[in-house]
């Protein structure tokens, strides 16, 4: 009986399955769709104009970042250090769909990429930078549905061209005084590009003539004539890189000019001209991330901060003249809270130092504006402290101080500095602003800035 | 004169028998009257405080732990980048599990139209480790939370987990409003 027993309990022991009730988590079981390749978009179709009684003014920001892809103004007009008791001077204020797109502005114009959700269209709206009013606008149907935002792009304008990239890859470009539609791009159609996650978030390059623009897809980057449309070059890209939310920055070195572009996939330096245009002269997929917002900070030593959020924390490079190439080191990398970190803002360099917002993730100085020398980006310079946190809002410099609104739309006026926070005065300046995350845009004293669904102008001239 | 002085021990227990059934009669309406009026008091996490140390799964009196990851549902991005959901920088956005950040596998994701995602909590496999929940918050619209759940919690007198809480995000809350729940809750 006992024999008997002690099989029936070995032949239980054996059968049992302690992970019957295991189930796999396999790729597919969230039925994703195939995310094909949306409806033909005719580029440019609608348009209508308003009026064309803007006065015209001297100074521009052509485009993110700024004139010198540094986010600093060079304009001489002296700015306010301080609101004043009658608090800022809010010149005129615009509602938008919801987005995160900023600004450009050219002598007089203020020009921004905004999506309408009832007529289901992109439009490059064109404004009066002193009153507002709104001259003219210029779009297509598209279907753009809400992801944190819509439109998230700034354009690119030169004295007679607009370049704008919308939700969806559609590159437009316009005449800038008409409006009048020139040519334009589906990238995603074109190129067989994966629309980023949250739709576009890369500002297009005008250098001269040739719009620049990073694809992904079949090509990482590609040139166009300004005045055709003609594709002048295309850079390969047979690793499958994917276009990114990071806007292409220009940066020579060592005498060469190049486009450093931080794509889904890796970094690469691209040559800008001559015979070698659009040939890869470094690359590495050291940098390899998600999901890549800021663009990178290219320093005049060769020292390239590049910085990503969700995580990804921050990578210096650094380039050695190699023939006619360049080699590419690694010389370190961190978690979001072992330094200088940034999820969507780029850093700005200023006097030898790197200035940056941290992300939600970078550890005790999470949303601290914080400082670092960039010979070690890890080290802290000095943090903006537990009381001043700044989420996602942009930065910029004019007038030598630092101009910062919070994503709440309270502007902050601090007086840079390598030794420490020196803040000089602070307003709200969007009532019940709300994801303030669009990069601030300054001509002839006047910044334009926006929230999720608002657009507004101060006068900041002294 | 005996008698009486008999009769009136006799009743004089004979009262101090009523009087002291009267006191414990009137004591037991009087506690059962202010058990009814009284409201009573739970443990619960205020969302705004919890910095998703990871304790409630550890501390608990309980195993698994009564404090489990609620959504709310208005509040969330149905984003297909994730970050509670997904590990930071994972080789796909895919359900595959060595992308998922929850340890088991408690979130489902299904897809509901391009480009949104719906994402569902398994309160039985939750631990309440707070992982997504940080994941959340650091990267999306902080619509993961932490709760204690009164259908599982002892509600013992001294919380073992408010007492080891670093940020001292779990209060005691009237039983009648027992949840701190994101979107009806909100930090003045």
């Amino acid at each position: 009986m006992l024999t008997g027993l002690s099989v029936i309990i070995l032949m239980w022991w054996v059968n049992y399955d302690p992970t019957r009730d295991f189930t796999q988590s396999l790729p597919g079981m969230d039925n994703r769709g195939s995310g094909g390749v949306g409806d033909t978009v005719d580029i440019g179709t609608l348009f209508d104009r308003y009026a064309d009684d803007y006065t015209p003014l001297t100074e521009t920001w052509p485009r993110f970042r700024g004139e010198h892809f540094d986010n600093i103004s060079r304009s001489g007009i002296p700015l306010l250090a301080k609101f004043g008791s009658s608090g800022p001077d809010v010149r005129w204020s615009v509602e938008l769909g919801e987005g995160h797109s900023g600004a450009a502005i050219y002598e007089g114009l203020v020009y921004v990429l905004d999506y309408h959700e009832e007529e289901r269209a992109d439009f490059l709206r064109c404004f009066s930078l002193t009153t507002g009013k709104e001259q003219w606008r210029r779009g297509y149907n598209v279907h753009v549905k809400r992801n944190h935002g819509m439109s998230r792009t700034v354009p690119a304008v030169t004295d007679s061209f607009i370049v704008t990239m919308g939700p969806r890859c559609h590159v437009m470009c316009l005449d800038r005084l008409t409006g009048d539609f020139r040519w334009g791009i589906d990238i995603e159609k074109e190129y067989r590009s994966e629309v980023p996650l949250w739709y576009t978030g890369q500002c297009p390059l005008i250098d001269g003539n040739v719009a620049v623009l990073a694809t992904g897809g079949t090509a990482l980057m590609i040139g166009v004539d300004l005045l055709t449309g003609r594709k002048i070059w295309e850079t390969p890209n047979p690793r499958g890189w994917k276009m990114s939310h990071s806007s292409i920055i220009p940066f020579t070195f060592d005498g060469r000019r190049m486009y450093v572009y931080s794509a889904s996939g890796g970094i690469a330096g691209i040559a800008a001209d001559g015979p070698e245009a659009g040939k890869v002269l470094w690359e590495t997929e050291a940098w390899n991330k998600q999901v890549v917002a800021p663009s990178p900070v290219c320093m005049p030593d060769g020292k390239i901060f590049i910085t990503a959020g969700y995580g990804s924390g921050s990578m210096v490079l650094h380039l050695t003249p190699s023939g006619d190439k360049f080699d590419v080191e690694m010389l370190y990398e961190y978690k979001p809270s072992g330094g200088l970190a940034c999820e969507q803002q780029t850093p700005l360099f200023w006097e030898g130092h790197l200035f940056g917002i941290l992300p939600k993730d970078g550890g005790p100085l999470r949303n601290q504006l914080v400082c670092v020398n960039p010979s070690d980006t890890r080290k802290i310079v000095w943090a903006s402290g537990s009381e001043k946190r700044f989420g996602l809002g942009p930065y910029f410099m004019a007038d030598n101080k630092i101009y910062l609104l919070n994503e709440e739309g309270t502007l902050f006026i601090l007086q840079p500095s390598s030794s420490g926070y020196k803040e000089l005065d602070q307003a709200k300046v969007i009532a019940d602003g709300h994801d303030a995350w669009a990069p601030l845009a300054l001509a002839d004293g006047y910044l334009v800035a926006r929230d999720s669904k608002t657009m507004i102008c101060i006068n900041l001239r002294k | 004169m005996e008698n009486d002085k008999i009769k009136s021990r006799r009743e004089f227990i004979r009262g101090g028998a009523r009087i002291s059934l009267a006191l414990a009669m009137g004591g037991i309406a009087g506690f059962a009257a202010a058990g009814i009026s009284r409201e009573k008091w739970v443990w619960q996490i205020d969302p705004f405080e919890c910095t998703q140390c990871g304790r409630c799964a550890t501390e608990c009196v309980l195993t698994p732990s009564a404090v489990k990851c609620v959504h709310a549902f208005d509040l969330c991005g149905y984003c297909d980048l994730c970050g509670g959901y997904l590990k930071p920088n994972s080789n796909a956005l895919s359900t595959a599990g060595e992308n998922q950040l929850c340890p088991t596998s408690a979130i489902s994701r299904k897809f509901i139209e391009e480009p949104y995602f719906e994402y569902i909590i398994n309160e039985n496999l939750c631990i309440g480790c707070g992982k997504c929940v940080k994941g959340c918050t650091s990267f999306g619209n902080g619509s993961l939370h932490l709760q204690i759940m009164h259908n599982l919690c002892v509600n013992c007198n001294q919380c073992a987990i408010a007492r080891s809480c670093p940020s001292n995000a779990i209060r005691r809350v009237k039983a009648s409003e027992a949840y701190l729940v994101k979107g009806d809750f909100t930090k003045d």
